[in-house]
């Protein structure tokens, strides 16, 4: 360990040349960044910074805008709409993230099977991920119309179950909401964790059927946890995705029933570009960014950790 | 990286001093002449057709005034959000497209012209009525009206005679309506249609208005729950309960499926769902009158024109305006885009299309919607408060009284 420090002191003071020096040394890296580095400071920092300011103020899209300090935020702590939002949304997360995650798995391991037509099957699976959203949303909604009219109650009514409300029930909603998410998403979860599969070294397998080990003990003592750089990756950008659902309940349910299905997100647009209460809005922006910091520092906590193979 | 963020800080600074400090100037004196800029929208698949219009148009305008009009066509996606950007940056249209419920929030922000100096000596009296409700917030006028739908029943001819009625004589009351949709479901038609997913317009506001009632007054009163208002969500509650609407309408969004395979009575439409109809040839229909509890009322959106009150040339955009909604300009505007002429005398276009006539004659009765700042945010609460006693869980009173608490909260804010 104290090895392992010095070692890091070490590599710290022969790095710090004096700044000329440094500077010449990498000047071209600083004239290719250049253009970057202002593009993202007027696309990505200053957005960023003038929300925290907006915060803070009544604003006014024309005239004068008032400084009205921590208003918005007091609010924020005693907006009902906006927790039952957090929760709708945290709920969205519990319905979705773990299922796309497998399912993009059982897909990959599908086609990584040697299966036949695999070129053919990782088409389909994917199609759904390049397809536009508004059409797979239709058809979602379509599928799950709440009459008696509608496919999956055409098709359930042969098992005998009475026909569901499914987009018009507060507590099916959410539901059919996540698995249309699922459904747009698994295919590239998939892509995902087919390319992990790949960099499995084959010779792990070998060793493994050598010794006799079963297929399921193949599956989860070598394939599971050496996918695990993949399985973070896919959990924090599902997650943020999660986080950020709109899209789904701006096109099929309107944020209904009764608040069903109004996500952060959803919500936050409502207030920003509905009713024009921008300043609000951003307190929600800011709310959702430090639940999605806290959220992938606790990820990367947990299963974020390097995997050495050897 | 010190000095960067330093700079960056600064950058943001600046930014927002300068976003500060642009004041709204107000001039109502000036001359007609120089440059405006008009935002319209595509109110047709017809590029071209509409581009020969506006060139008509703006000839018009010029024949008496020397002055450049420049009109950009904006698509209509995410147009509150460009008009919105463009006026912050003080970089926006001197007129622009503007409909009832955005009206009173950008007024009531300070966003938009007041055109009443430029209208002292202009009248006025050839305008429908209820057109001009939707232009006036708090007394003053802030835009003129060109275009205006009315919504009313589209009738299937087919399940009229299967429910053994007679087209000849429509429902005009809720009693005649109920005593339709009745035997509609007895005989496995659905009544109408309800798109509890959609906009209050289209849903409670109607049968709210025609029972005598209103959501919210400009001065900030809210009746939501009086009598009226609980015998609309009563009626709506009766609606669904005896399946006359569809049971996904609860968040429904649309039922056009359901109207065009022929199980529908009656459908809520304007003329676009004519256009549509008449199209696809499906159906065969005929057009009812807005229906009548207390009072016979409808919804029918109204398009105006409006100036931002930041504009550089004030005179001129408020001429401009005035001779757009002229009965001339309203003719060749609405015989294309084929909407409803807010001058009575203009409505003479449709002298040879009998089922548009019809429907001019009905944007007497039509109402634009809550014309109020907050009219865009209470839709949702009132959505979701209707929406829970679809569900059965609050009795229509509990629905109205929460809606009103919700209305009263966001009206307070």
């Amino acid at each position: 360990m104290t090895l392992k420090k010095n070692n890091q002191n070490l590599y710290k003071k022969n790095n710090k040349l004096p700044f000329k020096e440094r500077f010449r040394k990498n000047a071209i890296v600083y004239l290719f960044l250049f253009p970057i580095l202002i593009h993202f400071a007027i696309f990505q920092v200053f957005p960023f910074l003038f929300s925290f300011v907006l915060t803070f103020m009544d604003w006014k899209i024309i005239g004068n805008h008032e400084w009205v300090g921590l208003k918005h935020w007091m609010h924020f702590f005693q907006d009902k709409l906006a927790w039952k939002a957090l929760w709708n949304t945290f709920m969205f997360s519990v319905y979705y993230i773990i299922p796309t995650m497998a399912l993009g798995l059982i897909l990959a391991l599908i086609i990584n099977s040697g299966v036949r037509f695999a070129g053919f099957f990782k088409g389909i699976f994917f199609l759904p991920v390049v397809t536009s959203f508004v059409i797979i949303a239709g058809l979602w909604g379509w599928l799950f119309r709440g009459t008696e009219s509608g496919l999956i109650n055409w098709i359930i009514a042969f098992f005998g179950i009475d026909p569901q409300l499914f987009l018009a029930d507060s507590s099916q909603a959410l539901l059919v909401l996540a698995g249309l998410s699922i459904f747009k998403v698994a295919g590239s979860t998939m892509i995902y964790y087919f390319a992990g599969l790949q960099s499995i070294p084959k010779e792990l397998y070998e060793a493994a059927k050598i010794d006799g080990a079963s297929k399921s003990k193949i599956f989860w003592k070598i394939t599971f946890p050496l996918l695990k750089p993949i399985h973070f990756y896919v959990a924090i950008i599902t997650t943020i995705g999660s986080f950020q659902i709109f899209d789904s309940a701006y096109l099929l349910t309107g944020g209904g029933p009764n608040y069903a299905t109004t996500t952060i997100v959803f919500y936050l647009y409502q207030q920003g570009f509905t009713n024009l209460n921008l300043s609000y809005a951003a307190v929600l922006s800011y709310a959702l960014f430090f639940i999605i910091l806290i959220v992938s520092l606790i990820q990367r906590k947990y299963i974020g950790k390097d995997t050495a193979i050897y | 990286m010190k000095k960067f963020s330093l700079l960056f800080l600064l950058l943001g600074f600046l930014l927002v001093m300068a976003a500060c400090s642009d004041d709204a100037s107000n001039d109502a004196e000036g001359e007609v002449g120089g440059e405006i800029t008009v935002w319209v929208h595509p109110y047709t698949g017809d590029a071209e057709k509409e581009e020969e219009m506006w060139n008509t148009i703006v000839k018009r305008f010029q024949e008496d005034h020397d002055a450049e009009v420049n009109i950009e066509v904006i698509p209509w996606a995410n147009r509150d959000q460009k008009i919105l950007t463009a006026l912050a940056a003080n970089n926006g249209p001197d007129v622009f497209y503007a409909i009832p419920d955005q009206m009173p929030q950008y007024a009531n922000e300070g966003m938009l012209l007041e055109l009443d100096p430029y209208l002292e000596d202009f009248d006025l009296s050839d305008f429908v009525d209820t057109a001009l409700v939707s232009t006036k917030w708090q007394d003053k006028t802030y835009g003129l009206p060109i275009l205006q739908e009315a919504y009313t029943f589209f009738y299937n001819k087919e399940v009229i005679e299967a429910i053994g009625e007679d087209p000849e004589n429509l429902p005009a009351t809720w009693e005649d309506f109920e005593a339709w949709a009745e035997k509609a479901k007895e005989q496995g038609f659905y009544a109408t249609t309800f798109q509890g997913g959609g906009s209050m317009n289209g849903t409670l506001y109607p049968y709210l208005w025609q029972a005598g009632g209103e959501v919210l007054t400009q001065d900030d009163e809210v009746l939501i729950n009086n009598e009226a208002g609980v015998e609309a969500f009563s009626f709506i509650n009766k609606m669904y309960e005896n399946g006359w609407i569809p049971e996904d309408s609860i968040t429904a969004m649309e039922h056009d499926a359901i109207w065009n395979s022929g199980k529908m009575l009656a459908v809520l439409g304007s003329g676009i769902s004519l256009t549509n109809m008449q199209s696809s040839g499906e159906i065969d229909f005929i057009i009812g009158p807005p229906l009548q509890n207390k009072e016979q009322v409808t919804y029918g959106t109204v398009g105006m024109f409006v100036i931002p009150s930041n504009t550089d040339n004030p005179a001129t955009a408020a001429e401009f305006v005035k001779v757009l909604t002229n009965a001339d300009n309203q003719r060749t505007f609405n015989e294309v885009t084929q909407y409803i002429p807010t001058r009575e005398s203009a409505k003479d276009i449709f002298e040879e299309q009998p089922y548009l006539a019809q429907l001019a004659s009905y944007t007497q009765y039509a109402l634009p919607g809550v014309i109020h700042p907050k009219g865009r945010d209470i839709m949702p609460m009132i959505q979701a408060e209707l929406q829970t006693m679809m569900e059965g869980k609050k009795t229509p009173q509990e629905a109205a009284d929460s809606a009103a608490e919700a209305i009263e909260g966001a009206v307070g804010q």
